[in-house]
Formats: structure tokens, C-alpha cells, sequence
């Protein structure tokens, strides 16, 4: 005799044209369980979450709440179901208080007749943000709130309308180390109140950490569902990715490096860095690693000369440099930014136009702009780094996040550029698209290029860097050789004492 | 980032509270007949029009909209205002009628935006013309004169010594307040231009909200037209011409930002008094209105600057 599942979807298929989404996906979900949804870009999470919130309808398939026959036809279903979603992009208000977003469309009338009830709602706000131990004032307006906080409003406000299955798609991409934590600690309180959790990752690390089973879906079909403790991250990507892949890539041999191209001297900066001395040199990749906050991001703007340096030296090729950016990419410098939506991409543009725009001036000598020469060196940037694309004259903003990165990467490329700073390449990507980014970087350093790369990732660093500088409140706090760099090392030092 | 040299609580005071005082400073030193008890009612008074119009102006570039058309509408009500009172004797009828044509074009308005997706400035723009065309029109070019007498009462009687303009815009300004602070179609201003996502999310329609508030904006218009009709005893139909440009100065003086629902209603209120201080200061330093509109449009970047230097958004 079993007990039915809280929630479950059987044999469920979405078409789009050309595309079967999902194929006969079957899914299910326990209270008080964390159920992680995982697979590459592509594999049908998204659809199967708008199927599950009722923002699609599902071609085939039946749903089942406590063992009895449902149907999802609408959002509003969903919501008597009391499945809520939590998106990365937040639906939240920035110039209403917290009270009123939580409450937003649901106001209590007031005796007065047309007007609200807004001491019910902080009052009655208050009460759930104190069930999931999120201790603020309701008053307080959301746009003085950080992400992490925004994220606990959004939470506060699903429970607030009885949900009991919360879908959080990548929750932690854009916390910090420490706002993670905090949002684990909440999870494991929802999960004893017997809130169903369903969690959408590209972590494996996390993965790992937080769920109770594992989900992977790939091509749209349920390739299978496993549990965290019978199964290694190696078994799971492999999974996700449908051929035996080494977690992230294991770095081939490299010839012994080169010249010096970036040398670094107590550099020391107004957005919270000093004395920092760093060399990179033709033919290897060296890692900046570091907690977020550390100032890994500045100091990597200040060298490429997007930021103000106080004191110190910056020699490109023995070259002294004058901080300015304009300056850095005329001698070959390139920075591969960490939000590529905010900083590397014109996302209107097309896919061509974006990959051309910083070999403007080497593509078009005499000023003037050549469609047809710049679609073709676009087209060899496209094949080179295997952007799934029909065409460069799509806009950018229909790649997935891994070809968005690639985009990002290729227009380095017709800059010709002889050291590469490389800002989190492979934050928010799936696992084929990470290795194809390494492989792109290892072609790099290959024909002689020198690259800085940023990682949150430590286990990233260690199978791609050759050796690796390890932050600490804007200060190096040391070097790791090749042979001493290992994940444990990295931490160690950049812990604070 | 802000480099205030400024002692935090003097930070704190918003850029428009600053820009009043300033500019009362140099009107007080400057022109005898400023601080005086008639001259302040006189400035209040002239400024109510300006604020009736500024009032719905502020929830609508809240919802990062525009409305160009509002002083054209209101030109126009004013003179549909006063032919119905010429023709019919009847005042409140008259009055129906302006509400009619301001509900009517912030209907035009609301819909082309929410509906046909057409962006605001555009919109506006081409109601502008339409409401200004219209007006020239239907007069001729001509002045509309010949309505009741007891027009007038309207803008220059009193009750309990308070001048009858002021008390009706602060009736408006009450109306509004609640309206933006204590009705759900307030949260509902906030999120058009915070977050449509989260108006959707909550299954609520986002172009039946867009609409109304454009109605609100014309229906406002419509009462304005009220007070300008009586104000001058007959309609003009160039009489309303570039009071849109004064309201939103208002607004923007008064610390409402054009970006992601950051409103402020008060602040609207004190940039109203801000601008209607500056004209009645330069009137009676007897400066030219064609030079009052460039320090007007001086003005909104003064009290920007101030916002800005002091970091805030």
C-alpha cells in the first residue's frame, strides 16, 4: 500500500513547431520533499514548469493531486492547487511596500467602501513573513531590498496564497556564498512545514546539497530519476548530457608557457583593492578566484581600465598601459564580462551585428560599413564556435544562455585579442555548453593567447587553470601552483581568518 | 555614488523642498510685493489650474507614460464648455459637457496606448493635434464669449475666506492621494510601471488599469477646464497651449522619476507651488513669459541636479 503523491504528471508531451518539447514525461512530487529538476538548456524545464504553473496547456498528459484526476488549464488552476512559481525574473513592485507585493491584487477592502485595509495587510503580511523566519519591516519599500530579500518576498508571497509547491527556477544564480546559506536554511524550514519544493539548477554542487531525488531531463524526455546518495556527479552528467563527459572537462596538455603579456604591479584601486601583483603569461590560463565580494570583478575592470586605479602599474608585453579601456583593446586586451546581458551584449541586435562590433575598426579600415563582409566574418565566428544559430541576422536575444556566452566570446575573436580576462564565463550555462566555452579558452592559449579567468566555480579553476591567485577582502592572498591547486587550497585561502 | 559634503539630515530633504525655499529667498529679496498675504493667495490660487493637471499627469508617467494632450483637452473642454453654456444657460450641463469631452479623449488616449500597443509620446502627440485642431475649429479662431455671469464665482468666490479654486484642488489633490495610496488602483499605478509581470501574475488587466488611467487624465482636464473658463469668463482656444509642459516640469521638479513607478504625489504638489512661485516672482520682476518658460525649463534641471549630486535615483 503506498500513499499517492502529493502531486503527479503522467505521460505528459508538448509539440511546438518543429520541436517536441517534452515526450511522455511522467513526474512526481512529495510534501515536505525537494525534488531537483535538472538537464541542459533545451531539455524541456521551462515548459514542464509553464506546464506545471498552467502558463501552457500540455498536448497529452493527466494530472493527479492526492491520487484523484486534475486538470491545469490555466493559471488559475495552478494557483488552486497551490503550486507557485518563483522566476528568476522577480514580479515584484520596487515602489510598493513589501506588505502591498505580497498582497498585490488580493487587498483586503477597508469599511470604507472603494479604499484598502493597508494596516490588515501589514499585519497580516508581517504574520507570514514571520512563518518563514524572514524578520523586516513590511513597510519597507522592495527597491531597497537586495536580491537574496526580493527572492524571501516572493516566497513570502506564494505562502501567502497556500501554496504548498513552490518551483524555484535557479534560485541561487545570483545570491552571494552567504545569501545561499541563508536561502538553504529556509528551504529546510519549508520543507519540515511540508511545502513541496520542486528546484531547477545548473549546480551540481547544490544538487547534491539540497535534494531529496534528482530529475534529469534530456532532448524533452525523463531520462530517469536517481537519488543524491546512490549517485556521483560524474554518473549525473553523464545523464544530462547522454555521453560520459568529465564533470566540467579535464584540461589537455599545455606546452610550457611563454612570454610574460600581463604583469601586474601593486595595483591598488578605489573600488576596494590594494597591492595586488599579478603575471600572466602567452600560452596558460591562470585563475582569479575568490567568495564574491572579494574583488576579483574590480580588479579585473581596473586592469582592462573600465575602472579608476589609484596607485601601481599595468604592463601589457612589457608595454606600460594607461588604464583606459579604449587603450586596452587597441593594444589586445579583451574582457569577456561577467553579466552578458547588462555589459556584452546588445540583446535587440543581431547575432551578426553583436559579433562584429568590436572588429569595426580592423573589419572597415576606411570607416565605412560593409554588410556583406561583416555577415561573412560573423558567419566564420558562428562556425568556429558552433553557435546554434540558422543565420547571423537573428537577434540575439533568441539564443539560449550558452550561445549568448559563445556571442559574447566570438566577438573577441576578430579583435585579434593577445590576453583575454574572463568574468564567471560560465555562470548560468548548462554542461555541454561550459565544456564547449573550455575548449574555446584552451584553442586560445593554444595559438598564444593569455587568459584571466574568473570562477566562483573552484572545481572549475582546478581543471582549467594552470595555476591560480586566490582573493581575500581585495588583497591576494596567495598563489597556487599547479600541483598545489586543489579545491580545498583555494578555500583555505580564501576564507577569512 | 553620492559625495555628499552635506550633513545627512539637510540630505534628506528632497531636491523640490530646496528649490521652493531657494527661489522664496530671492523673490522675498528681491520684489517688495512677494511675501505679501494677497500675492501668496494670488500665487496659490493661479497655481490650481497647473495642479489639476499635474495630479493625473503623475500617475500616468508613473505607469512610464506621457499625456501631451492634456492642456489641448483641456483647451478644448473649455470651449465645448462655454458653447453649451452660451447655448443652453445652463452651467452644470456645461460642466457635464467638458467632463464628456476629457472622458472621451482619455478614452482615445488610453486605448491606442493599451490597446494598439502605440507608445505614448505618439499617442499624445497625435490627440494633441487633434483636441488643438478641433478647438480652432469649432471657434474659428475666436474667442467664446457670452456665458453666465455667475461663472466667475467659481474662480474668484471664497467660502470661509479661502479662495474657492484652492479649496476645490485640494479636494483634488485629497482624491488623488487616496486614490494613489488607499484604493487597489493605486498598487495597481505603481506596478504599470514597476512590473506589468506582477499585475499579470496576479490576473489582474493590464490595459483595462492603462486605460482608466488615462481616463482620469482626461476627466481631470475636463475639470481644469472648469476653472480656466470661469478664470477668464470666456474659452480660448489657444488658452491651454503648452500647460503640459508646465505639469510635467511639475512633476519631474517634484522628484517623480520617469522610470519603474517612482512617484511621489507630494512632491508633485511642492513642484506646482515651485513653478507657480517662479512665474509670479518673474511677473513681478515684470520679465517677459517667453523668458519665464526657459527659466521653467531651467528650474527642472536645478532640482534635478540636486537630486542627483546627492545620489539619488
Amino acid at each position: 500500500m503506498t500513499v499517492s503523491p502529493l502531486f503527479e504528471l503522467r505521460g505528459v508531451c508538448k509539440d511546438f513547431p518543429g520541436v517536441k518539447a517534452l515526450d511522455n514525461v511522467s513526474f512526481e512530487i512529495n510534501a515536505g520533499e525537494v525534488h531537483m529538476l535538472v538537464g541542459e538548456n533545451g531539455a524541456g524545464k521551462s515548459t514542464l514548469m509553464k506546464i506545471l504553473c498552467g502558463a501552457y496547456r500540455a498536448d497529452e498528459g493527466t494530472f493527479f493531486q492526492n491520487g484523484e484526476q486534475v486538470r491545469i488549464d490555466s493559471p488559475a488552476d495552478a494557483r488552486k492547487f497551490g503550486i507557485a512559481v518563483i522566476f528568476q525574473e522577480f514580479t515584484l513592485v520596487p515602489y510598493l511596500d513589501i506588505a502591498q507585493n505580497i498582497f498585490l491584487g488580493r487587498e483586503f477592502p477597508n469599511r470604507v467602501p472603494g479604499l484598502i485595509d493597508r494596516r490588515r495587510i501589514h499585519a497580516e503580511a508581517k504574520r507570514v513573513l514571520d512563518l518563514i523566519g524572514f524578520h523586516i519591516d513590511p513597510r519597507t519599500p522592495v527597491h531597497k531590498l537586495g536580491v537574496a530579500q526580493q527572492q524571501m518576498v516572493e516566497i513570502a508571497k506564494a505562502l501567502s496564497q497556500d501554496a504548498r509547491i513552490l518551483v524555484m527556477d535557479e534560485p541561487t544564480a545570483a545570491l552571494s556564498d552567504r545569501e545561499t546559506e541563508l536561502l538553504f536554511a529556509m528551504i529546510e524550514r519549508l520543507k519540515k512545514k511540508g511545502v513541496a519544493i520542486i528546484y531547477i539548477s545548473h549546480r551540481l554542487s547544490e544538487v547534491f546539497a539540497l535534494g531529496d531525488r534528482i530529475t534529469v531531463l534530456r532532448d524533452g524526455r525523463k531520462i530517469g530519476s536517481l537519488l543524491p546518495a546512490e549517485t556521483t556527479p560524474d554518473q549525473l552528467v553523464t545523464q544530462m548530457v547522454g555521453r560520459p563527459v568529465d564533470a566540467t572537462y579535464t584540461r589537455p596538455s599545455r606546452p610550457t608557457p611563454g612570454e610574460v603579456v600581463l604583469e601586474v604591479k601593486n595595483l591598488s584601486g578605489p573600488s576596494g583593492f590594494s597591492d595586488v601583483n599579478l603575471t600572466v603569461r602567452a600560452g596558460e590560463i591562470v585563475g582569479l578566484c575568490g567568495l564574491v565580494g572579494s574583488g576579483r570583478t574590480e580588479v579585473a575592470r581596473a586592469i582592462f581600465g573600465a575602472d579608476h586605479v589609484s596607485t601601481g602599474e599595468i604592463r601589457l608585453n612589457g608595454k606600460r598601459i594607461s588604464a583606459s579601456a579604449e587603450d586596452s583593446v587597441r593594444r589586445g586586451m579583451a574582457l569577456i564580462p561577467e553579466n552578458r546581458k547588462a555589459q556584452g551584449l546588445a540583446l535587440a541586435r543581431s547575432i551578426g551585428d553583436n559579433i562584429v562590433l568590436v572588429g569595426l575598426r580592423k573589419l572597415f579600415p576606411s570607416g565605412i560599413f560593409a554588410p556583406r563582409r561583416a555577415i561573412k566574418a560573423a558567419r566564420a565566428v558562428i562556425d568556429k564556435l558552433r553557435i546554434a544559430t540558422p543565420s547571423p541576422r537573428r537577434p540575439v536575444a533568441t539564443l539560449s544562455g550558452g550561445n549568448q556566452q559563445k556571442v559574447v566570446v566570438g566577438k573577441w575573436l576578430n579583435a585579434d585579442a593577445k590576453f583575454y580576462i574572463f568574468d564567471e564565463p560560465t555562470r548560468g550555462i548548462d554542461v555541454g555548453a561550459k565544456a564547449e566555452i573550455f575548449r574555446l579558452l584552451d584553442g586560445l592559449v593554444h595559438n598564444g593567447a593569455a587568459i584571466l579567468m574568473i570562477s566562483s566555480e573552484q572545481i572549475e579553476i582546478v581543471h582549467i587553470c594552470d595555476r591560480a591567485y586566490v582573493m581575500r577582502s581585495g588583497r591576494i592572498a596567495g598563489e597556487l601552483k599547479h600541483h598545489e591547486l586543489t579545491e580545498a587550497n583555494i578555500v583555505r585561502l580564501g576564507i577569512h581568518q | 555614488m553620492s559625495t555628499t559634503a552635506l550633513p545627512a539630515q539637510i540630505a534628506r530633504v528632497p531636491g523640490v523642498a530646496i528649490a521652493l525655499i531657494a527661489l522664496c529667498i530671492v523673490f522675498v529679496l528681491t520684489s517688495p510685493g512677494f511675501a505679501t498675504p494677497p500675492n501668496i493667495a494670488n500665487v496659490l490660487t493661479q497655481s490650481t489650474i497647473l495642479l489639476l493637471l499635474a495630479l493625473p499627469m503623475t500617475l500616468i508617467i508613473m505607469t512610464e507614460g506621457l499625456d501631451l494632450s492634456i492642456g489641448a483637452v483641456l483647451t478644448f473642454a473649455s470651449i465645448i464648455l462655454a458653447i453649451t453654456a452660451v447655448s443652453t444657460g445652463s452651467l452644470a450641463l456645461a460642466f457635464a459637457a467638458a467632463l464628456a469631452v476629457g472622458l472621451c479623449f482619455g478614452f482615445l488616449n488610453g486605448a491606442l496606448i493599451a490597446v494598439f500597443d502605440i507608445p505614448p509620446f505618439i499617442t499624445t502627440l497625435g490627440t494633441l493635434g487633434i483636441a488643438q485642431g478641433l478647438s480652432l475649429v469649432v471657434t474659428d479662431g475666436q474667442s467664446v464669449v457670452g456665458i453666465p455671469r455667475s461663472i466667475e464665482t467659481i474662480y474668484s468666490g471664497t467660502a470661509a475666506g479661502i479662495p474657492l479654486p484652492i479649496i476645490l484642488a485640494a479636494l483634488a489633490y485629497a482624491v488623488t492621494h487616496a486614490l494613489l495610496y488607499h484604493t487597489r488602483f493605486g498598487a495597481y499605478v505603481f506596478a504599470l510601471g514597476g512590473n506589468r509581470e506582477a499585475l499579470k501574475v496576479a490576473g489582474i488587466s493590464v490595459r483595462g488599469m492603462l486605460i482608466r488611467v488615462y481616463v482620469f487624465g482626461g476627466l481631470m482636464a475636463g475639470f481644469a477646464a472648469l476653472l480656466m473658463t470661469a478664470r477668464l469668463n470666456s474659452a480660448h482656444p489657444t488658452a491651454g497651449i503648452g500647460m503640459e509642459f508646465d505639469a510635467i516640469a511639475a512633476i519631474a521638479v517634484g522628484g517623480t522619476s520617469f522610470e519603474r513607478g517612482n512617484g511621489w504625489l507630494l512632491g508633485t504638489l511642492l513642484g506646482v507651488i515651485t513653478v507657480g512661485v517662479l512665474r509670479n516672482g518673474l511677473n513681478l520682476l515684470a520679465i517677459p513669459s517667453s523668458v519665464q518658460v526657459a527659466c521653467v525649463g531651467g528650474l527642472v534641471i536645478a532640482a534635478l541636479f540636486i537630486d542627483g549630486l546627492r545620489g539619488e535615483q
